[in-house]
């Protein structure tokens, strides 16, 4: 059982990498963006094209890949999701679903369908409380909570941060102050989509990486954000957590209604707290 | 300093004002009134860089402005003092106002100072989150708010709605002491506040302006304004 929490913490760190940037993004924005799953394959594939270049050292090519990220999460921001801005949430989704699929296109043309696996990067085991476990899963789980200690300093103490947190709550009250909303919008986006990036570099020697792999992961994002509340950084933490460790302890009972359970959990928490977008 | 010329404003394919002009003196502090639906919010709204005219235009000390975005309106000396008393309610006063000097680089402790000018009461709340204020503090940290990085026009929309009268005392003690050291146009519904503080009040109905009282009479004579309301 220790291993199935173990397990879960994990799936609950990655979720939490994954979905603070899509929380962020629709939070300020109000623009549901698939184009998120997108920018977390293209993660793990910039991992794979880098490993070679860098001698198979993970660590090393797990930054190449998140900050080669950068030049096509701005992209996507400049020319897809500015656009967006204010228009009707249909056109966000279908915009950025199309972004998706010429992504998954792309991808498959440049590295091919077939699922690419990869092995554990470190390959030791730790002992805790008498339970044996990967010490990169642990890593990840530690990787996360930096990540949200990181980032609640940072919109807690950093102007950027405030001007975020003020966004979130009323865009044209900081506009009529004099701010440009749109750039910190665009280093929202940038900063949200390198931690999707990281999220599937971390993800990729757990799986496999193929071209879909960001498709189911998405959804859990979404009701990850959606449990913890749209641009909400410790809603969406604790969210992360509670459901990976659902999605785990579900799985070791009954595998198929894994993913399933999550969507469960997202649909009582509305019932109970709907969500105003 | 503020000069608007004959705009037509529109939601869609609904027009909401119609050939609105009006000309504004540097120190001048004039209200708007009228019916709720009358446009005054949507005239502030299209001076502030939120309603882009579709026709006419407005220029601001001899710049065209029209259309340009709020953030830009904004630093260029003009403020949009929002109804609702929208203040930043996760942050707290402090950090309020740090989010308005920064556009302006200015000093979060000279921002500071600006609203205990004007309300010295406010130096204890100065760490609480803005959004435990009572509806007349909130109203007072976003006109001090606005006043920092010393604007030329505050456009303040209907700041007593809602207050008991012993707040709205307040206010108009704030607005009291700005009066002439900075231009204001307020959209007010309270005629008693009209009738204390304004040098002209312009009438709306239904998008236009209908009538222009310029003479303290004409601006005391409640009953005379009411009909309009």
């Amino acid at each position: 059982m220790i291993n199935t929490i173990a397990y879960g913490l994990t799936i609950g760190a990655i979720l939490y990498i994954i979905s603070i940037g899509l929380s962020l993004t629709f939070g300020t924005m109000r623009i549901v963006n698939f184009a998120h799953g997108f920018v977390y394959t293209i993660g793990a594939y910039l991992l794979i094209t880098s490993l070679p270049m860098v001698r198979d050292n993970f660590f090393l090519a797990a930054v190449i890949a998140v900050v080669a990220v950068i030049p096509i999460a701005y992209a996507i921001e400049r020319f897809v999701i500015r656009k967006l801005y204010g228009v009707s949430i249909d056109y966000a989704i279908i915009a950025t679903y199309a972004v998706v699929l010429i992504g998954v296109d792309s991808i498959k043309w440049i590295w091919g369908a077939s699922p690419i696996p990869l092995s554990d990067p470190i390959g030791k085991y730790v002992n805790i409380f008498s339970v044996t476990l990967p010490m990169y899963r642990v890593l990840i789980i530690i990787l996360a909570l930096v990540i949200f200690g990181v980032l609640t300093v940072f919109f807690k103490k950093t102007i950027v941060g405030k001007i975020v947190t003020a966004s979130l709550e009323d865009k044209d009250a900081v506009k009529s102050l004099g701010i440009n909303v749109d750039k910190y919008f665009s280093i929202v986006f940038v900063i949200g989509s390198c931690l999707a990036a990281l999220g599937g570099v971390l993800y990729a020697p757990i799986t496999s990486v193929h071209p879909y792999m960001g498709m189911m992961v998405l959804l859990i994002s979404f009701a990850v954000v959606l449990v913890g509340g749209l641009g909400n950084i410790k809603g969406t933490f604790v969210s992360a957590f509670v459901l990976g460790l659902i999605m785990a302890i579900t799985g070791r009972y009954w595998g198929p209604a894994a993913e399933t359970m999550v969507f469960v959990v997202m649909g009582i928490v509305l019932i109970f707290k709907p969500v105003e977008v | 300093m503020l000069s608007v010329k004959n705009i037509d404003v529109a939601y869609g394919h609904a027009r909401v004002l119609h050939d609105i002009s009006l000309e504004l003196e540097a120190g001048s502090m004039v209200f708007m009134a009228g019916r709720n639906g009358a446009g005054k919010t949507t005239f502030l709204k299209s001076i502030a860089g939120f309603m882009k005219p579709i026709a006419g235009s407005i220029s601001f000390l001899g710049r065209d402005i029209s259309g340009m975005a709020p953030e830009k309106v904004a630093l260029m000396g003009i403020r949009y003092v929002f109804q609702d008393k929208r203040v930043f309610s996760n942050l707290t006063v402090r950090e309020n106002l740090e989010l308005a000097a920064y556009p302006v680089k200015e000093k979060t402790s000279h921002a500071i100072e600006k609203v205990m000018s004007i309300y010295p009461k406010m130096d204890k709340f100065l760490n609480l989150r803005a959004g435990s204020l009572s509806g007349g503090q909130r109203q007072i940290l976003l006109i001090g708010r606005a006043l920092v990085g010393d604007p030329k026009l505050l456009l303040v929309d209907e700041p007593t709605e809602g207050l008991a009268a012993g707040t709205i005392n307040d206010i108009l003690n704030v607005l009291a002491v700005m009066k002439g050291k900075v231009s204001m146009i307020i959209v007010e519904q309270n005629l008693s506040v009209v009738g204390m503080l304004a040098e002209k009040v312009y009438i709306m109905r239904e998008g236009k302006i209908v009538q222009t009282c310029t003479s303290k009479e004409e601006i005391a004579d409640k009953e005379r304004l009411e009909q309009y309301l």
